[in-house]
Parts: structure tokens; sequence; C-alpha cells
């Protein structure tokens, strides 16, 4: 992982709209810097746009309009053989966890690393060892359509960030788990954040959010900061 | 940590899940496919090959039929008339034909019934041409009338023309075979790494997402179609092969090949011809797989 510098914005969103097809715009105007190493929740009602906000982030779609800049690069330039490197400096969890039914629990975990091209060997024991940090250490042989949502869940988690990657984007990720569980995962997150990880979640659990956190409050495709973690 | 050190030396899984229950039907439609275009490959190559030989072997002969005269046929006669036909500069060769050849020729019509020693059969000669030469039937014919051997000079030229007309025919239907079943190996082909690429569609998505490049992943699809393709190519070629080189088994078995069919004979150089079949598929099958996902990812990269 790179060690971002705490002066240096990860995240830069000027004037951002997204509208789907000719459709009303779901963002509107959404201005945010979120700071490399910083941790950060948007928060909101169901259907506020939190998805679609964290959809730009991951360069999963483009804005209608605004600019976004990620590790200091307009995303509109980017070429399209530097996003896959770009998007291997993100761990992203989803909420239907996109996980590979055909490959077991310590491939799915694996994938961000086997595609690297980097050996079992060199990667095998972290992978157990993240396995087991997030309690399925006895379910590495198991393959997804046998697990639980929870389970899924944490499998999706420990895949985001296996590649140690320099922003976390994680889209309600104690959703579908109890929450002794959820207190666990998100302490995962924290620890990365120590550990320089930008880290941004959208969540409606607002006993989950630290006081030392931005807050964000997205509401009908509005954007603001509620809560300054470091103000 | 035990575990771990297990799970280092175990052999990875493939990234490509094989899609048995949609892949077969498609899979045997290759085979299916791949058999068919060795046969009709293997069908064209020999017509070809045979047209060729037969046009050949007619166009650089020549037959000349010495008809018995009142004193009957000597070989002195047969003598002279080779002397004729060799001074002339396009004849390579003559042999005379023995009585008993010449009644081994009649044994298809007549059977093997022992012919009486006295019927009067035409002597043969059997003329060997320079290649692309023909013989000059005008001046021969003099040449004999005037040295009163009563002879017909046959060049085949009759024989070769309507041979060629029908061996050309038989090209160009085992061509357009082939060229329409080859369209069609290739469509099914297409349609095949289409459709698997489809089915695979949200592993694609999740590569995509956690950073694979787009070479890395149409390599992956690449390399697994085309070994499908070469498989069902390999299975294909090899019955059309085994299949032919039994019915030559059968057919010589059944006494030799017929005077005027294509030998049934298959070799190693067969062998060949029909092994680029699985290797075009497998070629056709990595390029479209290729196409598609870099197509695919490219208007999902960012879109």
């Amino acid at each position: 992982m790179n060690k971002p510098s705490q002066h240096t914005h990860s995240i830069h969103f000027d004037g951002v709209g997204l509208r789907y097809g000719r459709g009303e715009e779901i963002l509107k105007d959404i201005n945010m810097s979120l700071l490399a190493g910083s941790l950060n929740f948007i928060t909101g009602p169901s259907g506020a746009g939190k998805t679609s906000l964290l959809k730009l982030v991951y360069l999963h779609m483009r804005p209608s309009r605004g600019l976004i800049t990620i590790f200091g690069q307009d995303t509109s330039q980017l070429a399209a053989r530097a996003i896959p490197k770009t998007k291997r400096r993100m761990g992203v969890v989803l909420q239907d966890f996109q996980l590979v039914d055909h490959l077991s629990v310590f491939e799915n975990v694996a994938l961000p690393l086997r595609i690297r091209g980097l050996k079992r060997q060199t990667y095998g024991e972290d992978v157990i060892s993240l396995l087991q940090w997030v309690g399925l250490g006895k379910r590495l042989y198991a393959f997804p359509p046998t697990l639980s949502g929870g389970e899924k869940q944490r499998v999706a988690i420990a895949r985001a960030v296996i590649g140690k990657p320099d922003i976390l984007i994680a889209d309600e990720p104690t959703g579908n788990v109890d929450d002794a569980i959820g207190k666990r995962l998100m302490r995962l997150f924290f620890e990365l954040n120590r550990l320089g990880t930008t880290v941004l979640i959208a969540t409606h659990n607002h006993d989950l959010i630290p006081k030392n956190a931005d807050i964000y409050k997205l509401d009908n495709g509005t954007f603001a900061l509620e809560t300054d973690g470091h103000g | 940590m035990v575990m771990g050190k297990a799970y280092n030396t175990a052999k990875q899984s493939p990234l490509l899940f094989e899609d048995k229950s949609d892949g077969r039907p498609l899979f045997m439609i290759l085979v299916i496919l791949a058999f068919l275009a060795s046969l009709t490959l293997l069908a064209t190559k020999t017509s070809y090959f045979a047209a060729a030989h037969w046009s050949a072997q007619l166009s650089d002969t020549a037959t000349v039929q010495i008809k018995p005269g009142e004193g009957g046929l000597s070989q002195q006669t047969a003598a002279q008339a080779r002397g004729i036909l060799l001074q002339s500069e396009t004849v390579t060769d003559v042999d005379i034909l023995s009585q008993e050849q010449s009644k081994a020729l009649l044994r298809p019509w007549l059977g093997d019934t022992s012919l009486p020693d006295d019927l009067p059969l035409p002597l043969l000669l059997s003329v060997r041409l320079k290649k692309g030469q023909s013989l000059d039937q005008q001046k021969i014919t003099a040449q004999f009338r005037q040295a009163g051997i009563r002879a017909d000079i046959d060049d085949h030229g009759r024989w070769a023309k309507s041979l060629t007309r029908s061996a050309r025919m038989a090209q160009t239907i085992s061509l357009l075979s082939l060229v329409l079943i080859i369209i069609t190996l290739v469509a099914a082909a297409i349609f095949a790494t289409r459709s698997g690429i489809a089915a695979r569609r949200k592993f694609m998505s999740i590569l995509h997402q956690i950073g694979a490049n787009p070479n890395y992943t149409a390599r992956l699809f690449s390399q697994n179609f085309a070994l499908k393709s070469f498989k069902a190519g390999a299975i294909g070629a090899l019955g059309a092969y085994l299949v032919l080189s039994l019915l030559a088994v059968l057919a010589r078995d059944d006494g030799g090949a017929s005077l005027f069919l294509p030998s049934l004979k298959t070799g190693l150089t067969d062998l060949y011809w029909v092994a680029s079949v699985p290797v075009g598929m497998a070629i056709i099958a990595a390029l479209t797989a290729w196409r598609t996902v870099m197509k695919t990812l490219i208007a999902e990269i960012y879109p």
C-alpha cells in the first residue's frame, strides 16, 4: 500500500451530477474532498443515491457533469489501460457481494492477488490469516452458494482488503451480519484506516460510526458534510 | 501453518468454470461439424488429386491398335509400327502389349472364360508421350499406310475431355460443400464462444471490478475457448479419419478400388490435412473470444 500524505486528496468531486438516461438527476452538485487516509461515512435514507455515488468513486460509471479526481487524476482523462491499475488501488465491498460461485472462499479472497500474477506460495498464509481473522478459518474450502449472507459479506470484505488498497469503498458492509461480527469488521476497516487507507463507507447504521469519522449526509440527491470528525 | 502449507501446494482451480449443461450440446455440434468438414476436406483433396492424376495419365499417353490383316499379326508388324512411332519427336517410349496382356484387358467384359487362341485379337501398342505433347495422328497414319499397316490411333482425347469435365464437376461440388461446411463451422465456433462468454458475464465483471487488465481477461477466455474448440475439432477430425480408414480397409477386402473412383486409401498426409481442422477451429475460437471480451470490456471499462 502506498503511504499517502495526509494533505493530498484521494477523492475529489467538483460539481458532480448524475442522471440515468434522460431521467431526473439523482445526484446534484456534489462537492466532496476526501483526504488521503481519512475515515468517511455516507449516510442517508434508502434511495438517496449512496450506491450511485460509490459507483462514481470506484469508476463503475461516469458522471453526467462535473469533475471527479481520484489519486490526483481527472478520471475523465484516464486512459482505458490506466483504469484497471487505478481499480487495483481500491477495495470494493458491494451489497450483492460479487463472489465467484465456482471458486472456494480461499480462492475468492486470493483472486485480486492471482490476477496480479502473484504465486500462491507468496500469499497463501496471508489469505488464511485474514480469513481466520474474519471468522471463516473453517470455511476455506466452502463455495459461496453454501455460505450464509453474513459469511458471504465477510468473504467480500476479505477480498476487498487483501490487496491492501489505498481506498476502501464499502456499501452497507455490515448489513447482513450480527452486531458482534459487524463491530469486528468495522475494527478491520479502522485498522486499515490507521495504516493509511482512505475509507469510504455507505451505511444507515449510525451506531457503527466512530467519533473521529467525517460523516456526509446524502438526501434527495444533495450532499452535505454533517459532522467533521477532525473539526 | 499446516493448513496454509496445504493450500500453498494445492493446484489452483481453473478460473473459468465449465458450464456443462449449456456447453455440451454446442460441443457436440462442433464435433459433428468438424467430422463433416474433415470428411469433405479429404474428399475434396482426393477428388482433386485423382482428377489431376487421371488427366495426366490420359493426356500423356496414346494407344495404337493394329488390326489383323489377311496373314494375321506378326511381331514383325508390331516392331515396324513401334519403329515408326519412335521416330516421332513427341513419343518417348512404346510398349507392345503381349497377347496375354490384351486378353487381360478384355477380362472385365468377358470374365475369366478362357479365350480361344485363334481369336483374332488386335495388337495393342501403348505409347508414352512427352509431357503436354500430342501425337501427330495424320503423319503417323500416313506412315502406317505407306508401310501397309492397318491401325487405329486413339490419343484418349475424347475420354480425357469427358473425364476432365466430370472431375471438374466433382471438384466444384466437393469444394462448394467444403466452403459451406467451413462457413457453418466458423459460425458455430463463433456462436459457441459468444454464448460461453455470455454465461460467464458475471465473472468477467468481477474480474474487471477487482482490476484485472482487459488483456488478462481476454487471454483467459481465449485460451479456454481455443482449447475447447481444439478438443471438439480433434475428436471430429480423428473420427472422420478413422471412418475413412475403416472404409478403405473394407473396400480393399471387397476386391480393391474401382477403376474410375478415387482410391479410398488413407495415409499420414491425410492426417496432416485433417489436423488443420482443429487448429483452424482453435484459432477462430481464440480470435472470437478475444474480440468479444475486449469489446465488452472496452464498453464496460468506464462507460
